[in-house]
Parts: structure tokens; C-alpha cells; sequence
């Protein structure tokens, strides 16, 4: 026992007391210098707290520098993702850029077309005088909701014209100064505008009713309640030739007062916030259709009416057409079946070609077999008789075959 | 070669201090925001280099970067430089009595030791300062920290024969 104790004092001593040229102080020193820090800062000692401060100070600076290249790799992998975030988001932008280019495309179709069948029926208006106004306070009006603009007629205004907040209705010029016109908005009760509503299709007449809604008259309403599904748009429809077809006024609203339902527009705009107003008037584009332009027409409806039978026969062709290759398919497959019919028959036969062969061969045994009980001994060689033959030669089959030797005359 | 070598002693002397200290001062306690894993990677720094070297880290150094740890974590000053500087004594210890090393053997006194350091540190700062202490995250710390150590000395172990070489 007592070596192992010392080793144990030596090893102990070694690692506590041990100082070098690497180590100034012992271990001991350290562990009894961090026990003194340990009391001290337990009775919050102002050394204690000077040293805290100085510490927080060298780490704030060293942090910072050993976060370097930490932050070095965040930042790096932020700006990646990032990069890849953006990189999707580009395709899905460019996707939704194409969808929306060719839906532009498309209204533009949609637009020209538009425009040329209401030059075909004769219903295409443009816009043939314009002016921007501003909405002036209106506080003694005959009408329960009208505007004053400050346009009048030096800028070209007259009675009659219609008045826009951006696309939607607002109203139409019913008194014109020289510098200023009132406009009878379309919430006034004495406002009519012919209107349709879209995509029923119904005509009707819509007056004002509250500030922000109107009402319809000379409508089957029973007809509109029964599609109360459907998203019903109110527009102008053109009647009368005051206001142009086709400028939105508002929506559609299903209401239960007392167990009936009614019917109310409600509109777009809110005409209490008016600031800016467009007036336009309107009128129909003139074609003039004289006799040349009529021998074009005439020959283009000739030429329309030629493609189209041209078009019914290519239509008829390609049905024939498509007929003809089924025809095809079908006689490709009844061919190939009776192909299959046809090997299959083959093989049959030259089994049975085969067995007769077979058949004719045992034929030939029995009868030989016949013919040898009957003639065998006078065909077979014996000891006295060694002119004949051998069993199982061939010269001795025929010999039975023969019936016995041949005589000799 | 020469100069091969310089860098060599330079990366052999001050990679286990660039670490120690990087870890404590980029509070990098390993608490990885992982639910149930934690690891103290200083203690496992210094029982392997204290085990393994002469002179460990250095001291001073060790006592300077409890000191820093202390002060990070708000702790009471000297706390983290004892439990270090102990931890160190006990990897000394074991490194003169130890004739034939073996992992497995410096693991569980790695273990016993941590298990003695945390209970005395821990009955300090509840007796002296009232400190409230979740005793689930230090199972869980020190658990970590256990099973670590296995994995850190081969890491180790293989920077030190692999891209250090000569100076072991």
C-alpha cells in the first residue's frame, strides 16, 4: 500500500505544483486564483465588476472578429437561398407575364372584333369631344343628387353629354353655363338610363334609389331572381342615344325585405367622393358604303361563301379520311388473323402428311409381317437351303415380299 | 521544409486555443437547438488536450477563457475558470498515472469527471448565488457532452495524426 499512495501523492503534486517554461503559474495557483475571484464576486467586489467590464469590452471586439467568418457563411447561404428564391420566382413571373401577354393578346382580339360587328350593325361610337373637370360643391340643386363641374360651355360642353369617373357612369350634363355645368347623377331619382344587364341580356331602365344604388324598372324581375347565382353586371345599353353601350354602372344586389326580394344596383363608384370627372360625348363612326365599296363586299361574301364550301369539302374528306383508315386497320387485323389461321392449317397438314407416312410404313411391317409367318421359311437360309438369305437383309424382306423365290421358267 | 514545419507547430500549438476560444466567444455551447441533445464542447477541448498534451492548452489560457465564459453567460466570475482548470487537473492526473491509454477508459473517467465538476459548480450556484437551474437540460448537457467525447477524440485524434502529423 504505501508505494501506491506515494505515486498517488507524486502524480497529485505533479499536476497541481508543476510549473514550466510554458507555465508560469501552477495549477494550484490558477484553481486558488478562481476561488478568490469566486468570493470576491460573491460579495460584489468593485475589482470584480472593473474586471467584468474590462472582459465585456475585449469580447465585444474579439466576438465580432470571430463572427467574421460565421457570418461570412450565413450571409453566403442568405444570398443562395436567396438567389434561388428569386431564381423561382423569375420563372413564375415570366409564366404569369406569357399568360397575361397572351390574355392581352387576346382582348385585343376580342376588342377589334368587337369593334368591327358593331361597325357591321352600325353601333360603334367614338368619342368625339372630351374635357377633364372639376367636381365644385353643389348645395342649391333642384335635384336630390347632381354635381356642378367647373367646365361650361366656353370648353365646349353641352347638354346631354355623358360623364365618366374613369370607365364607370357617373351621370349626364343637364345644365350648361359658360363656365360651369351641372351634372344629374345617375343616384338621382329622375336620372333614366336605359341599361342591360349582362350576361342575361335583359333590357331595362335603371333610376336613382340611395346614394350608392338604383333601382330597375320595366324588368322581369322573376326571370333575374331565378339566376341569382350568377354575377349580374349592370351596363348601358345604348337606347336612346344618350350614353354609348357597354359603360359599367354597377352590380347586381338580391334583398329580402319583408319575405320579397328585391332587386338593387348597387354602384361602382361612390359619388359622394367625386373629385375629377371626364365629359364625352359621342358619336357613330360614318361609313360611307358606295357602289364600289358594295361590288367589294359583294365579291368578298362570293369568296366567303366559296371557302366555306371548300372548307365543308375538306371537312367531309377528312371524315372520309379518317373512315378510310379505319377501314385500314380493320383489314390489317382480319389479315394478320387469317395469316395466323393459315400457319396454323399448315402445321396441321404436315402433321397429317406425316401420320400418313407413318400410317403406310406399319402398313408395309404388317404386311411383311403377314407375308413372313406365311413365306418366311422359303426365303430364310438354313443349312440345306444356303442359296436363300440372311433374316433381317434386305434381300431376304424382298424375297418375302415376293412370296418366296422367283421362279425360273 | 523548414517553414513546412513552422506552420505545422503553429497549427499544433494554437488550433485547441483558435477553438477554446471561438467556442466560447461565439457562444458556441453546441446547444444546437436540438430538443434533447446539447454538448459542452470546452470541456471536451480541454480533458483531451490536457489528456493528451503536456501542458494541455495552457493554464492561463484555460483560466482566461473560463473568465470569458463566465461573463457571456453571466455567471458568476471564476465559476467556469475552477470547473476548466479542474477538469484539466483530473485529465493531468489521469495522463500520469496512465501507462497504456485507452479511450475507453478515459471516456468513463471523462464521465465521472464532469458528473463531480457539475455538481460542485451546480451546488455553488444554488447555495451561494440562489440560482435556479433546469435540471433536465443539464441531464441532457451532460449526457451529450458524454457521448461527444467518443466522436471528438477521433476527430481529434485525426487532425492530430493525419494533418498534423510529425509534432505527436
Amino acid at each position: 500500500m504505501e508505494p501506491s499512495r506515494d505515486d498517488f501523492v507524486i502524480a497529485i503534486r505533479s499536476v497541481f505544483l508543476k510549473t514550466g517554461n510554458k507555465q508560469k503559474f501552477s495549477l494550484l495557483s490558477l484553481i486558488l486564483f478562481s476561488i478568490i475571484f469566486l468570493i470576491l464576486s460573491n460579495f460584489n467586489f468593485k475589482i470584480i465588476n472593473f474586471n467584468r467590464a474590462i472582459i465585456k469590452e475585449i469580447i465585444y471586439f474579439s466576438s465580432f472578429v470571430v463572427n467574421v467568418p460565421e457570418n461570412i457563411i450565413k450571409n453566403s447561404f442568405s444570398k443562395v437561398s436567396n438567389h434561388f428564391y428569386y431564381y423561382e420566382d423569375y420563372l413564375m413571373t415570366q409564366n404569369q407575364l406569357q399568360e397575361l401577354r397572351s390574355k392581352d393578346l387576346e382582348k385585343k382580339i376580342i376588342t377589334y372584333e368587337n369593334v368591327e360587328l358593331k361597325k357591321l350593325i352600325d353601333d360603334y361610337f367614338i368619342e368625339d369631344q372630351q374635357a377633364y373637370a372639376k367636381v365644385l360643391i353643389d348645395k342649391e340643386s333642384p335635384f336630390l343628387r347632381s354635381i356642378v363641374i367647373n367646365k361650361g360651355s366656353r370648353n365646349g360642353v353641352k347638354a346631354g353629354m355623358a360623364v365618366y369617373d374613369d370607365i364607370y357612369l357617373v351621370g349626364k350634363v343637364v345644365e350648361v353655363n359658360f363656365l360651369t355645368s351641372r351634372v344629374l347623377l345617375i343616384s338621382d331619382i329622375n336620372s333614366k338610363v336605359p341599361i342591360t344587364i349582362q350576361p342575361l341580356n335583359v333590357q331595362g331602365i335603371m333610376s336613382g334609389l340611395e346614394k350608392a344604388s338604383g333601382q330597375l324598372q320595366y324588368i322581369n324581375k322573376e326571370e333575374l331572381i331565378s339566376n341569382n347565382n350568377q354575377k349580374l353586371i349592370v351596363v348601358t345599353s345604348g337606347i336612346g342615344g344618350i350614353f354609348r353601350s357597354g359603360i359599367p354602372i354597377g352590380e347586381i344586389e338580391f334583398m329580402n325585405i319583408s319575405n320579397k326580394k328585391k332587386l338593387i344596383v348597387n354602384f361602382y363608384r361612390d359619388f359622394s367622393q367625386l373629385k375629377y370627372v371626364r365629359i364625352a360625348s359621342h358619336t357613330k363612326e360614318n361609313i360611307n358604303i358606295d357602289q364600289s365599296n358594295k361590288k367589294i363586299f359583294q365579291k368578298n361574301n362570293n369568296k366567303i361563301s366559296v371557302i366555306n364550301n371548300q372548307a365543308e369539302d375538306i371537312k367531309l374528306l377528312k371524315q372520309q379520311k379518317i373512315i378510310n383508315n379505319e377501314i385500314q386497320i380493320k383489314l390489317q387485323a382480319e389479315n394478320i388473323n387469317l395469316k395466323k389461321i393459315l400457319i396454323q392449317t399448315q402445321d396441321q397438314l404436315r402433321k397429317s402428311s406425316k401420320k400418313v407416312i407413318e400410317n403406310k410404313d406399319k402398313n408395309k411391317n404388317l404386311e411383311f409381317l403377314e407375308l413372313n409367318l406365311i413365306y418366311g421359311h422359303k426365303c430364310r437360309k438354313t443349312l440345306f437351303r444356303s442359296n436363300l438369305f440372311k433374316v433381317n437383309t434386305d434381300e431376304y424382306r424382298a424375297c418375302v415380299l415376293r412370296k418366296g423365290l422367283i421362279k425360273r421358267n | 521544409m523548414t517553414e513546412i514545419n513552422n506552420k505545422r507547430y503553429f497549427l499544433y500549438k494554437y488550433t485547441p486555443i483558435f477553438l477554446l476560444f471561438t467556442s466560447i466567444l461565439n457562444e458556441i455551447d453546441f446547444n444546437l437547438q436540438f430538443k434533447y441533445f446539447s454538448f459542452n464542447f470546452a470541456y471536451i477541448l480541454i480533458f483531451y488536450y490536457s489528456l493528451k498534451r503536456d501542458g494541455g492548452i495552457g493554464y492561463i489560457l484555460i483560466f482566461i477563457a473560463g473568465l470569458f465564459n463566465d461573463v457571456i453567460n453571466g455567471l458568476p466570475m471564476g465559476i467556469s475558470s475552477l470547473s476548466y482548470l479542474l477538469l484539466s487537473a483530473a485529465a493531468a492526473y489521469l495522463r500520469n498515472i496512465t501507462l497504456r491509454p485507452n479511450l475507453i477508459k478515459d471516456w468513463i473517467f471523462f464521465l465521472f469527471t464532469i458528473l463531480i465538476l457539475n455538481f460542485i459548480t451546480y451546488s455553488y450556484l444554488i447555495l451561494f448565488f440562489n440560482y435556479e437551474i433546469n435540471y433536465f437540460n443539464q441531464i441532457k448537457n451532460i449526457t451529450g457532452t458524454f457521448l461527444s467525447y467518443f466522436v471528438f477524440s477521433y476527430i481529434f485524434k485525426f487532425y492530430n495524426d493525419f494533418i498534423l502529423g510529425k509534432f505527436n
